[in-house]
């Protein structure tokens, strides 16, 4: 018997031999993860959770009149250019080189920002005079859920639109901006959130990538940092917000790593055809 | 050809209803062989020569055109049959020779007629069907059934029958011109034979309209003459134009007007039927007052608006600075309206004077005028829509490109379709500002867009009103209508040229007054009775006055005889 159909076999069409299980696989793309690199790589997820509690924190702070906008304003661009220096220190310059954008781009952008911004901000204010607090409150939290979901992780998948996560985000701002007392405070809140969910990844991608120790050490500071400023405003809700961190960051990679044990895939000549070839040369 | 054959079977004599209290005497008409029929014009009594009837007749054909002879013979006895008044007839079949020959005789008061052919080459001996059709003379000749020169189609056959009698009738009016009155070697009687109808008015007015078509004719070719001059054709004029309406419509009323004042003849009739009566609406003191009154009233009404608008109308959330600022925007605007009508206020009410005095060129010019006064008068709606609309339609294209900015997607303009596209952080982020603000501030902008626009909608309806009824007045057949309404017999050959053959027939019954009569042997008395109509002794006594005789012309009224025959058409037709 022969494994071929253009051959005339004394055999019917399905007739299999002894030799018809030897060709099965089990579990050929199944990845073993190390525990510790899993803690590491959902640092991302931790950061980005982060960002959005300090954002709105740092809101209710401005919106309760507990944090004034010269301080935050101050504090930000502080922090904002220890961020533009370390970006270009961490790698050296290789990557402002790769990607060949200039200073002058960056100071050109910075000043696009400022300008449109301040520009805008008294339209910000009177935005949505007329709209009730609680529909701006249910867009801001669909709009950061948003955020978070379309957010690039560095997950393949087609869900991931940096772009859409971006515009979300500042879409939330600028209905939270338009319910602060004065312009000047839309206007720092807007600029906060374009650092914060703009700026501030970058950074992070940088880092991780450089500097890995460093980049968990950020992490444990930021989420500190982030749990601090809750407990003061509820301490239920940093004590919720705590477990939600550990959960993330400790049992779901022990999660991951156990139910990887119960995996059982079977692949075989019974598999459907695969091309294995690369396509996106002909997109 | 089949139906020919049995046509030859049957004799059809058309006798005019006038005639049948006539005295005796012989019968002249014209005889049509193709279709076995004779149709008698008028009765000529006795006593007469011979000789003098045929002069006559001869005249008579070379004038119409048309083969008039004698026919036959008619008695009408009064008291009891005289044998040698019947024989005289037969004999005067051996003068008048024609074949065959007709003869009708009435007794007394009695209904029964009695009708017999005479051959002299009887060739076939068998019984020939004779039937009398009553037709009124009247109303035969002055309906459109006769062919006119440019309808004459070879299709409808059957139609073409009976016009060729209409035709007859109604080229033979010469005949009718002459009555008892007349000195003359003979004696007729026909419908006009008591008296020729005619009117005083009717006659001055043909003789003052020569001229008076001339002097029209000259001043409207010095009018369109001026307006199909080069200098009101350049750009600004030439838009001023086509937008107002009443411009076209004075086109419209020239072009009648230099059609019918035209010395030339009308190339049918239908086309004259067409330029109905106006009617003339002095409305020039109701568009001064009326409007005056209603264009203050819409400023304030208008302001009134607006103010809603910049609350919180229908409790929608506005944006209150955008609201405020766009009130504010359309208040100065009807501020600077009102401004300028109280500029033009002295003015303004002599000009709708004068403009209203052009509506005496009848009702369409009116309403043409008051449609363009109302397009003049709400032209600050008109803005207001404009604005309104502009600002809308940019906020839905901006909102547009920004949902697609928002999705990281942009249009492309090569393929025709939505591209994924990476942008810079700078341009995400103005974008998604802008989408903010936009999103924000649609509801105002609708809100502004759909109050203006319904509001211009309503100016649009009301002028597509005025000018719905202007088309429908200037559609209208209101002569044919007024002619359906009072003398339909005269449309009798409109429809027929266009109606179907079976209803063709029906149709000329109504008209000829129905196809009563009787089928005898030939030379047998009447089994049947006729229904004699009591239409033709109304019909023929004379309701003019006599006393007239002094112009020369003795006149009958008109209109008491049309009412009289429209009653008498409806009944027979529903007979």
């Amino acid at each position: 018997w022969q494994k071929v159909l253009y051959e005339r076999q004394p055999f019917p069409d399905n007739y299999v031999d002894q030799r018809f299980l030897e060709e099965l696989r089990k579990n050929v793309h199944a990845r073993q993860y190390r525990y510790q690199a899993v803690v590491f790589q959902s640092g991302v997820v931790v950061q980005q959770l982060c960002s959005v509690c300090v954002f709105v924190l740092t809101w209710w702070y401005m919106d309760a009149g507990m944090l004034s906008p010269h301080g935050l304003f101050g504090a930000a661009l502080v922090s904002s250019l220890l961020g533009y220096v370390l970006f270009d220190a961490v790698d050296g310059g290789a990557g402002r080189w790769a990607s060949g954008r200039t200073r002058w781009a960056d100071l050109k952008s910075t000043l696009v920002f400022a300008a449109f911004t301040y520009g805008f901000s008294p339209v910000l204010k009177t935005l949505t005079e007329s709209i009730s607090t609680d529909t701006i409150y249910a867009m801001s939290a669909l709009m950061l859920l948003g955020h978070l979901i379309f957010f690039d992780y560095g997950a393949n998948a087609a869900i991931v639109s940096s772009t859409l996560s971006l515009n979300m985000a500042i879409f939330a701002s600028v209905c939270l901006a338009s319910r602060l007392p004065r312009s000047l405070h839309a206007f720092v809140m807007v600029t906060f959130a374009m650092q914060i969910f703009a700026l501030w990844p970058m950074l992070q991608k940088k880092l991780k990538a450089q500097t890995p120790r460093c980049y968990v050490g950020v992490t444990v500071l930021f989420a500190l940092a982030a749990l601090a400023g809750l407990a003061t405003v509820s301490s239920v809700g940093a004590v919720l917000f705590a477990s939600l961190l550990l959960a993330i960051s400790c049992l779901c990679p022990y999660c991951l790593i156990r139910l990887q044990l119960l995996k059982d895939n079977i692949h075989g000549p019974w598999d459907e055809a695969e091309i294995k070839e690369d396509l996106s040369r002909f997109l | 050809m089949p139906p020919v054959l049995v046509a030859a079977m049957v004799l059809k004599v058309f006798f005019p209803s006038c005639c049948s209290s006539a005295d005796s005497g012989i019968l002249i008409g014209r005889w049509i062989s193709e279709q076995n029929a004779a149709v008698i014009l008028a009765v000529v009594h006795f006593p007469f020569i011979p000789v003098q009837v045929k002069q006559y007749l001869g005249e008579v054909q070379r004038v119409t055109k048309v083969t008039v002879s004698v026919l036959g013979s008619w008695s009408n006895s009064k008291q009891e049959k005289e044998e040698s008044l019947s024989e005289f007839l037969e004999d005067l079949g051996t003068i008048f020779c024609h074949d065959p020959w007709i003869q009708i005789s009435k007794e007394g008061d009695s209904k029964f007629w009695s009708c017999s052919t005479l051959q002299k080459h009887s060739k076939n001996p068998q019984e020939e069907e004779i039937i009398l059709v009553y037709y009124d003379q009247r109303k035969v000749m002055l309906s459109h059934l006769h062919p006119t020169l440019d309808t004459a189609g070879q299709g409808a056959e059957d139609a073409s029958k009976l016009s060729a009698i209409f035709d007859t009738v109604a080229r033979s009016q010469v005949l009718f011109m002459t009555d008892r009155y007349d000195e003359g070697p003979i004696k007729l009687t026909h419908w006009q034979s008591d008296g020729v109808e005619a009117s005083i008015i009717v006659e001055l007015m043909k003789q003052a309209s020569v001229p008076a078509c001339m002097l029209l004719t000259f001043l409207l070719s010095l009018v369109s003459g001026i307006c199909r001059s080069r200098v009101l054709k350049f750009w600004p004029l030439s838009f001023l134009w086509s937008k107002l309406s009443t411009c076209e419509q004075l086109g419209h009323r020239l072009q009648h007007l230099q059609i019918i004042s035209s010395n030339k003849k009308a190339q049918n009739q239908t086309q004259l039927m067409r330029y109905e009566v106006h009617v003339k609406l002095d409305v020039s003191w109701l568009y001064s007052c009326l409007l005056w009154g209603a264009q203050t009233h819409v400023a304030e009404e208008l302001q009134d608006l607006l103010q809603w608008l910049m609350g919180a109308p229908a409790g929608l959330k506005m944006n209150r600075a955008l609201d405020q600022v766009l009130g504010r925007f359309f208040l100065y605007h009807i501020h600077l309206w009102i401004s300028y009508i109280h500029l033009l206020s002295p003015f303004i009410e002599m000009i709708l004077w004068y403009v209203g005095l052009s509506a005496c060129l009848g009702l369409t010019v009116a309403l043409c005028i008051l449609s363009d006064i109302i397009a003049l008068l709400t032209f600050h709606i008109y803005c207001f829509y404009v604005y309104g609309a502009r600002l809308y339609c940019l906020k839905i294209y901006g909102l547009s490109s920004l949902w697609r900015l928002f999705r990281g997607k942009k249009w492309n303009v090569l393929r025709q379709r939505v591209d994924s596209c990476s942008y810079d952080l700078d341009q995400l982020f103005i974008g998604t500002l802008l989408f903010t603000i936009l999103l924000f501030l649609l509801p105002t902008t609708a809100l502004y867009y759909l109050v203006f626009t319904l509001l211009r909608l309503l100016v649009v309806i009301v002028q597509g009103l005025i000018h719905l009824l202007v088309d429908l007045i200037d559609s209208l057949p209101l002569y044919s209508l007024i002619l359906r309404l009072c003398r339909s017999y005269r449309l009798a050959g409109e429809s027929l040229s266009s109606a179907p053959a079976a209803l063709q027939s029906n149709m000329a019954g109504a008209v000829l007054g129905g196809w009563s009569g009787w089928r005898s042997g030939k030379g047998s008395s009447p089994e049947g009775a006729w229904p004699l109509p009591r239409l033709p002794r109304e019909w023929s006594r004379p309701r003019g006055c006599h006393s007239s005789r002094a112009f020369g012309q003795r006149c009958q009224g008109c209109t008491g005889w049309d009412c009289w025959g429209v009653c008498e058409v409806l009944r027979v037709g529903l007979q």
